[in-house]
C-alpha cells in the first residue's frame, strides 16, 4: 500500500543532482582541467555552465511545454520513432561512456589512496556490488537516500573548504587567465560535457510530486552544485601554486592531506574520505540508474532494474581496458568529452527546431 | 538447521576472506618520526636514516620497566625514499611505515648539491609519506643528527620534533616549512625557499650578541640536549645557497604574506641608554605590498608592516612609561630600529640572492592577466633584483607590561 | 494453512451457531453440562434455583464471576420473587442481556456472565458480572521517565481502555472491535480518534487483522507479528508502548493504537523510524532540555551502532588517520595480544552480549552475580591476562552502554544485530566496505514502510508535519499533524 503516490520532491532532487554534478568537485575532473588551464582551473566550470545553460534551458522549456513526457518520450515525441530511437541512443552511448569512465578513475583514487596493495578488480566488484543492490530499490530509495546521506556529506565539504582554507593563499588565482584565455575558454567550452548528466537526469522529469518540483529541484541543486565546483576549484588553485596543480592527479585528496589539524589530528585526509566515500556511491548508483532508466526507456523496457547488473559490469570491463589511470583520463576521457560535446550542446535545438517545425505544421 | 549452516558457512567465509590485501594490524608496523638523508660517494645513492619508534616506551598499560630503547635508528642505502624503506625492512622486523613521518632531515651538504632536487622530487609520489611534513637541514650529517639528538625530557621522540618546531616557530627564529611549500616555491621559481636550520655539534660565538643573532650550533648553552634549531636554510631553485640567522629568518617571516604572523620577542637598543636593551613582544599586523610594475623602468615595491609591540624589560630603568617626550623617542628608535634592520636584509636579499624569501612574487602577479605573460615579465631575474623596494615600519602601539613605572635604581642603591 | 483444514474448522464453526436455545430447560441444561463436560470441569457451576414463581437454571464459571453480586442481585431476587414477572424485571443488574442461541452463550460464559435459563422459555439471560483477575495499575518498568505520568498499562481491556478514556474524554476517541478468526477467538481493540485518522490506513490494519487465522494469538506481542510486512525485517514498523501518555499522544496525530486483553502494552501503527528515537519524556521537558536529551541519545545511537566497527576499519587499513600518540599506545597496548582486532572487538562484544542476556534471564536473587563476573572477569582479568587490550573494553563498554540508551526495546534488537553487521563489513574491506553497509543499512531503511507509510518520513519523503526528527520544534510553533499519515485534519492549531 501506498500512502502517497510519488512522495519525492524538491529536496531529493537537489541532493541527487548535488550529489551527481557537484560531487565533481571532489574527483579528477579538475585536474582534467588544470592540465591546460592551470591556476584558472576556477574559471572552467564558469564556463562550461554559461556555454550549457542555453541548451539546457531550451531542454527545460521543451519539457514544460509538452507537460506529459521524459527526455526520451519527449525526443521521440518530436522527432519520431526512428531517428528519435538514434538519437536517444547516442545520448546513452554518451552517458555510458562518461560513466565508466569516470568510475575507473574513483577506483584507482580508491585503490591508490587507500587500498594500495589491492587489486582495482576486487575494489571495483565491492563498489559495484553495493552501487547495483542500492540501486535495485528504485528512483525513491535513492532520492530519499541521497537526502539522508547529505548531512554527512555537507558537513564533509564544510570541514574540507573550511581546513583548506587555513593554507590557502588567495593571491595564487593570479594571473587571472592562468594558461591563457583562449587556453581557458577552449577548454571550458571542449569540456563541458563533463556535466552533461544535468540533461540525462531529465529522464526523471514525470517521478515528481509535481513537475514544477521538477523545475526548482533541477535549478536549485544546479546552482548549488556550481557553486561548489567553483568554490573547490578556486580553493584547489589557491593551494596548489599553478605550477604545481597540474601535476597531481587526486587534487582533493592531496589538499586535505597537506593540512593538519593541530598537533593531534596530523593525518586527517582519511577522515575526509568518509563523506567522499558516500558521495561516490551515490553518484554512481543515481548514474548507473539513470543510464539503466534510458536504455529501459529506448527499449520500452518496464522493469529495467534487471539491466543493472549487465550494464554495470559491461561497464566495468570496458572501463578497465585503459591500461592505466593517466592514460584513461588525460587521453581517452579527455578525448571523449571533446566529441560528446557538441552532441550535448546541439541536442536540445535540434529538438527545439522539430518542435517550431511540428507548431507551424498545425 | 539449513539455515543454520548456511549462515555459519557465510560467516566462516567472511573471517577467511577478510583483509587478504591490505589488511595491517598496527602492532606488526614499525612507525618511522623522521628520516634523515645523507649524501654518499656514488651520484645516485643516498643514505637513508629512520628512526622508529618503540611504541612499548612511555605507555603505563605495558610492563612496568621496560629495557628497551625509546627509538630503533636504522641506517640504510638507497636511490629514493621507497627503495630505502623495503631495504631497511632487512633488519627490522616490523613492516616499516611512513605513515607518522614528522621530519625529514637533510644534511647540508647534500642540500648544497644538485642532487637534492632530484631526491625530492619523488617524494610527492610517495603515498605513504605526507605532504605537511617538515623539512629541516642540518648542519653535520642527518645520520649523526638523528643519532646524537637525544631528548632529555621527552619520552617520545616525536614529541620533541613537535615541541620543538612549535616553540622556534613561535620565537620566530626557525621558519615552517612543509614539503609542500618546497615544492610550491621552488616550482614556482621566482622566490627563495627556506627551511629550520638545526644541529647538534656545538660551535659557540664567544660575545653575546642580540638573543636571536645566531645560526644553529652558535648559541652557548650549557646542560641539556645538544640540538640547537636557530636560522634557515636558503633554497634557491631547490639548492641550498645560504645560511640565515635566527634575526634574518625572523625578518623575512614578518614580511612574508603567506604565513600567519606570531607574536616574536626580540630585544632592542636602548635609545636613552645605547647600552641597555629592551625585551619587547612584537605582533605585527599582515604584511601590506603594494607593487608598482614598470614593464620597463624600476619597479617600485612598497611594503607597509605595523606592529603593536609590548614593552616587558627596561633594565636601564629610564621611564618610558609616564613621560611622553621619553615615550615618544623611545616609540620613534623602535621604529627605526626596525626599519634599518629589514631594509639592510631586503638589500642583503637583493644584492646576494638577487632573488626574496618573503614570496612576494604572488603580488607581482595581479598585474598580469596569463601565466605567459608573468613569467615572460620574469620576476626572478628582471624585476625584484632592480627593484626599489621601500619598507614603511609603523609602531602602532606601544604597551609596558604590568608596571606603571620602573623603581628607581639609584634610591635602591641609596 | 492447507485447504482441507481450513475447511473442517468452518465446519465445526457453523454447527455451533445454528444451535438455538430450546423450551425446554432440561434440553439446555444437557447441552451445556455436555458441552463444558460439567462435573470435570470444576470451576463450571451449573446451579438449578427453584423458586417461588418457576424454575431457573444459572451456569457461570466460579472463578471469574463476582460471586457476592450473584448472590445479592441474582440468586437472592430470583427465590424471593413471588410474582411471575420477566427476568430482567427481578434480576436488577443493568448488564443484564437476553441471548438466543448457544454460541452468544458460550461468548457470555466465557466473558464472565452468569447465564439464567428459564423454564419454558426460548432466550437466556446473561447477566455480566465479571471478576477477572489482573494486576493493579503500575508504574512504567521499561519506559521510565522522571517527568510525566506514572501510570502504565495493564493486562486487562477494560481498564486499558478506560485509562483511553481518561487521556482523551471525547465522543471521536473510538474503541472498535475485531475479533481475530484463531482458536480461541479474541477480539482486538482498535482506538483512534475518528476526526483524525486516515481511513486507508484504518482500512489497511483491519484487513490485515481479519485476515490472520492462525490459532492461538492472545496478546499483542504475538499479534504485532502476525501484522508486520515483513517479519524477519531487523526494523520493527509497529510501536510497542506500556506508556498510555505516550499513546494518548500519538492516537491525537492521528495514529491508530491497537490493544488486546492480556496484554499491559500497546501497538501503535503505523510507525517511523523516529518514534523509536523519541521518548515521550521528550515532549514533558522544555524545548532545550528535551532536545538536549534527544542530542545525547543520537550520539548514544551513532556510538553503539560505529565505534567497534569505525575501530576495526581504522586500526586495520587506516592507521594513518590515528593521531601517533594514541597509534603508538594502542599499537604498545597490542604489542602482547594474541588475537586480531577483529577477534579481540568480537571476543569482548559477544561477552557483553553475554552478561545481558544473562542478566535478564536470571533469577532476581542471583543477580548480584552478573555484576561480579562481568566486572571482573571482562574488565580486568582478560587485560591482565593479555586476552584482550584495555582500548577495546573500553569501546566494547562504550558501545554497551550507549545501546541502553535506546528509547525503545525494540529498535534496542536492531542497534544491537546491526553493530555485529558493521564489525564484519568493517573487518572485510575497512572504510569501504563499511560505508558500504551502512550505504545498504539506511538505502534499506529509507526504502521500506509501516502501513504505507515511509518509514523515514518525514525526513524523506517529506511532508507538512511538526517535523519532529532528531530534534523537536517549540511546542507553540507546531502547526500540522504529521503529514505522511495524511491525516483528515491537518491543522493542529
Amino acid at each position: 500500500m501506498e500512502l502517497n503516490k510519488k512522495p519525492l520532491r524538491i529536496r531529493e532532487l537537489t541532493a541527487m543532482i548535488f550529489m551527481i554534478i557537484g560531487l565533481k568537485g571532489g574527483d579528477t575532473t579538475p585536474a582534467l582541467f588544470a592540465d591546460h588551464a592551470q591556476n584558472a582551473i576556477w574559471i572552467v566550470p564558469i564556463i562550461s555552465f554559461l556555454f550549457l545553460l542555453g541548451p539546457f534551458l531550451i531542454l527545460m522549456h521543451l519539457l514544460k511545454k509538452y507537460k506529459n513526457y521524459n527526455l526520451i518520450e519527449l525526443i521521440f515525441h518530436l522527432i519520431g520513432k526512428k531517428a528519435g530511437t538514434l538519437l536517444a541512443l547516442l545520448l546513452f552511448t554518451c552517458g555510458f561512456i562518461a560513466m565508466f569512465t569516470d568510475m575507473r578513475n574513483v577506483m584507482e583514487e580508491i585503490n591508490y589512496l587507500y587500498f594500495p596493495n589491492s587489486p582495482t578488480l576486487v575494489i571495483y566488484v565491492i563498489f559495484l556490488t553495493i552501487c547495483i543492490l542500492v540501486a535495485n530499490k528504485g528512483l525513491e530509495t535513492i532520492g530519499s537516500l541521497a537526502w539522508a546521506l547529505l548531512p554527512v556529506i555537507i558537513v564533509t565539504i564544510i570541514a574540507v573548504i573550511f581546513v583548506d582554507l587555513k593554507e590557502a593563499v588567495l593571491v595564487r588565482i593570479f594571473p587571472l587567465f592562468g594558461g591563457g584565455v583562449g587556453t581557458v575558454l577552449f577548454e571550458g567550452i571542449s569540456k563541458s560535457a563533463a556535466f552533461l548528466e544535468i540533461f540525462l537526469i531529465t529522464i526523471a522529469y514525470q517521478s515528481f510530486h509535481q513537475t514544477k518540483y521538477f523545475h526548482s529541484g533541477i535549478y536549485l541543486g544546479g546552482s548549488l552544485s556550481f557553486m561548489l565546483i567553483v568554490s573547490f576549484y578556486a580553493v584547489y588553485a589557491m593551494l596548489f601554486d599553478y605550477n604545481s596543480i597540474n601535476n597531481i592527479a587526486f587534487l582533493y585528496q592531496e589538499a586535505t592531506e597537506i593540512v593538519a589539524l593541530g598537533h593531534f589530528f596530523t593525518n586527517i585526509s582519511t577522515l575526509f574520505m568518509v563523506g567522499w566515500m558516500f558521495s561516490n556511491f551515490l553518484r554512481f548508483i543515481i548514474f548507473l540508474y539513470l543510464i539503466c532508466w534510458i536504455f529501459g526507456a529506448i527499449f520500452e523496457i518496464k522493469r529495467f532494474e534487471g539491466l543493472l547488473l549487465p550494464i554495470g559490469f559491461i561497464a566495468m570491463i570496458l572501463s578497465l581496458i585503459p591500461p592505466s589511470f593517466v592514460v584513461n583520463e588525460m587521453f581517452f576521457r579527455e578525448r571523449s568529452l571533446q566529441i560528446m560535446t557538441p552532441i550535448f550542446f546541439l541536442f536540445p535545438f535540434l529538438l527545439w527546431v522539430a518542435s517550431y517545425w511540428k507548431d507551424r505544421k498545425k | 538447521m539449513k539455515k543454520l549452516l548456511i549462515f555459519m558457512l557465510l560467516l566462516q567465509t567472511a573471517v577467511l576472506l577478510s583483509g587478504c590485501y591490505d589488511r595491517k594490524e598496527l602492532e606488526e608496523q614499525a612507525y618511522v618520526i623522521s628520516i634523515g638523508v645523507d649524501m654518499t660517494e656514488s651520484e645516485d645513492v643516498f643514505r637513508f636514516t629512520f628512526e622508529i619508534a618503540n611504541p612499548e616506551v612511555g605507555s603505563a598499560v605495558s610492563s612496568p620497566s621496560t629495557q628497551e630503547p625509546v627509538q630503533e635508528v636504522v641506517s640504510v642505502l638507497g636511490t629514493d625514499f621507497l627503495s630505502a624503506t623495503s631495504a631497511a625492512n632487512v633488519s627490522v622486523a616490523k613492516e616499516i611505515s611512513l605513515d607518522q613521518v614528522r621530519v625529514v632531515i637533510v644534511s647540508e651538504k647534500l642540500a648544497r648539491s644538485k642532487k637534492f632536487i632530484h631526491l625530492m622530487q619523488t617524494a610527492p609520489s610517495i603515498i605513504d609519506l605526507k605532504l605537511n611534513s617538515q623539512l629541516v637541514i642540518s648542519k653535520e650529517k642527518a645520520e649523526e643528527f638523528i643519532r646524537t639528538n637525544k631528548p632529555k625530557l621527552e619520552s617520545r621522540p616525536h614529541k620533541y620534533f613537535q615541541y620543538m618546531l612549535d616553540r622556534a616557530k613561535e620565537t620566530g627564529v626557525i621558519p615552517e616549512a612543509p614539503l609542500v611549500r618546497f615544492f610550491q616555491i621552488t616550482e614556482g621559481d621566482a622566490d627563495l625557499f627556506l627551511a629550520p636550520f638545526a644541529t647538534t655539534k656545538k660551535d659557540p660565538k664567544e660575545e653575546y650578541g642580540a638573543e636571536d643573532n645566531y645560526k644553529a650550533g652558535e648559541v652557548n648553552i650549557k646542560g641539556g640536549n645538544s640540538t640547537q634549531f636557530i636560522g634557515s636554510a636558503v633554497f634557491k631553485e631547490g639548492q641550498m645557497i645560504d645560511i640565515l640567522t635566527g634575526e634574518e629568518t625572523r625578518f623575512s617571516l614578518m614580511l612574508d604574506t603567506t604565513l600567519p604572523q606570531q607574536d616574536i620577542i626580540a630585544n632592542y637598543t636602548d635609545p636613552l641608554r645605547p647600552g641597555f636593551d629592551l625585551a619587547a613582544r612584537v605582533q605585527a599586523d599582515k604584511v601590506k605590498v603594494k607593487i608598482d610594475y614598470k614593464p620597463t623602468g624600476k619597479t617600485n615595491i612598497d611594503v607597509y608592516v605595523s606592529m603593536h609591540m609590548n614593552i616587558f624589560a627596561v633594565p636601564s630603568t629610564q621611564n618610558y612609561m609616564i613621560n611622553s617626550k621619553n615615550r615618544n623617542i623611545l616609540h620613534a628608535s623602535l621604529q627605526k630600529q626596525l626599519q634599518e634592520e629589514g631594509e639592510k636584509f631586503i638589500k642583503k636579499t637583493q644584492e646576494k640572492y638577487k632573488l626574496e624569501p618573503f614570496y612576494w612574487s604572488l603580488h607581482i602577479r595581479s598585474k598580469f592577466l596569463t601565466i605567459k605573460d608573468y613569467e615572460k615579465a620574469d620576476w626572478a631575474n628582471k624585476i625584484y633584483p632592480n627593484a626599489n623596494v621601500r619598507l614603511h615600519v609603523k609602531v602602532r602601539s606601544l604597551e609596558f607590561g604590568k608596571l606603571l613605572r620602573e623603581s628607581d635604581l639609584r634610591k635602591v642603591r641609596d | 494453512m492447507f485447504p482441507w483444514q481450513k475447511k473442517k474448522k468452518t465446519e465445526a464453526v457453523a454447527k455451533q451457531k445454528n444451535t438455538k436455545i430450546s423450551r425446554s430447560l432440561k434440553e439446555n441444561v444437557a447441552y451445556l453440562e455436555e458441552q463444558y463436560l460439567y462435573g470435570t470441569n470444576f470451576d463450571f457451576n451449573s446451579k438449578e434455583l427453584r423458586g417461588s414463581t418457576g424454575r431457573y437454571h444459572l451456569f457461570y464459571y466460579s472463578t471469574i464471576i463476582d460471586t457476592k453480586q450473584l448472590n445479592e442481585h441474582i440468586v437472592t431476587p430470583l427465590l424471593e420473587t413471588k410474582r411471575d414477572i420477566p427476568v430482567p424485571r427481578i434480576v436488577t443488574l443493568s448488564s443484564l442481556s437476553s441471548v438466543k442461541n448457544m454460541d452468544e452463550v458460550e461468548k457470555g460464559l466465557s466473558a464472565g456472565c452468569v447465564i439464567i435459563f428459564k423454564e419454558g422459555m426460548s432466550e437466556a439471560f446473561e447477566a455480566k458480572i465479571d471478576d477477572f483477575k489482573h494486576r493493579a495499575v503500575e508504574k512504567p518498568e521499561n519506559e521510565k521517565t522522571v517527568k510525566g505520568p506514572k501510570e502504565s498499562f495493564t493486562e486487562s481491556l477494560p481498564v486499558n481502555i478506560s485509562i483511553f478514556r481518561k487521556q482523551i474524554p471525547s465522543k471521536d476517541l473510538i474503541v472498535e472491535n475485531i475479533s481475530i478468526d484463531s482458536r480461541p477467538t479474541m477480539p482486538v481493540s482498535l482506538v483512534y480518534a475518528r476526526d483524525l485518522v486516515n481511513e486507508e490506513i484504518l482500512e489497511n490494519i483491519k484487513k490485515r487483522i481479519k485476515k490472520i487465522t492462525a490459532s492461538n494469538i492472545r496478546n499483542i506481542e504475538i499479534l504485532e507479528q502476525f501484522l508486520e510486512e515483513r517479519p524477519a525485517s531487523l526494523f520493527p514498523t509497529m510501536l510497542y508502548t506500556e506508556r498510555p501518555d505516550n499513546a494518548g499522544n500519538y492516537i491525537m496525530e492521528g495514529y491508530v493504537a491497537i490493544i488486546m486483553e492480556n496484554s499491559s502494552s500497546c501497538l501503535i501503527a503505523p510507525i517511523t523510524i523516529w518514534s523509536f528515537f523519541h521518548s515521550p519524556e521528550d515532549r514533558y521537558l522544555r524545548w532545550a532540555f528535551g532536545n538536549f536529551s534527544r542530542l545525547v541519545r543520537a550520539i548514544a545511537y551513532f556510538i553503539t551502532l560505529f565505534v567497534s566497527a569505525t575501530y576495526v576499519a581504522i586500526t586495520n587499513y587506516h592507521s594513518q588517520l590515528i593521531p601517533i600518540d594514541l597509534l603508538l599506545a594502542i599499537a604498545s597496548s597490542r604489542e602482547r595480544v594474541p588475537l586480531p582486532i577483529v577477534f579481540e572487538i568480537l571476543l569482548m562484544e559477544v561477552a557483553f552480549e553475554l552478561i545481558r542476556e544473562a542478566g535478564i534471564r536470571i533469577p532476581s536473587p542471583l543477580g548480584p552475580t552478573i555484576g561480579i563476573v562481568g566486572a571482573l572477569i571482562l574488565g580486568q582479568a582478560a587485560v591482565e591476562a593479555n586476552i584482550v587490550s584495555p582500548i577495546v573494553v573500553i569501546i566494547v563498554a562504550l558501545s554497551g552502554l550507549s545501546s541502553f540508551a535506546a528509547a525503545n526495546y525494540s529498535i534496542n534488537h536492531t542497534l544491537r544485530i546491526s553493530r555485529f553487521l558493521f564489525i564484519f563489513a568493517a573487518s572485510m574491506y575497512g572504510l569501504l566496505s563499511l560505508l558500504g553497509a551502512i550505504l545498504l543499512w539506511v538505502a534499506y531503511v529509507v526504502s521500506i514502510n509501516s502501513f504505507g507509510v515511509s518509514y523515514f518520513s518525514p525526513a524523506t519523503p517529506s511532508n507538512r508535519s511538526p517535523r519532529d526528527t532528531f530534534f523537536r520544534m517549540i511546542l507553540k510553533k507546531e502547526k500540522w499533524r504529521p503529514g505522511f499519515l495524511n491525516p483528515k485534519d491537518w491543522d493542529k492549531q
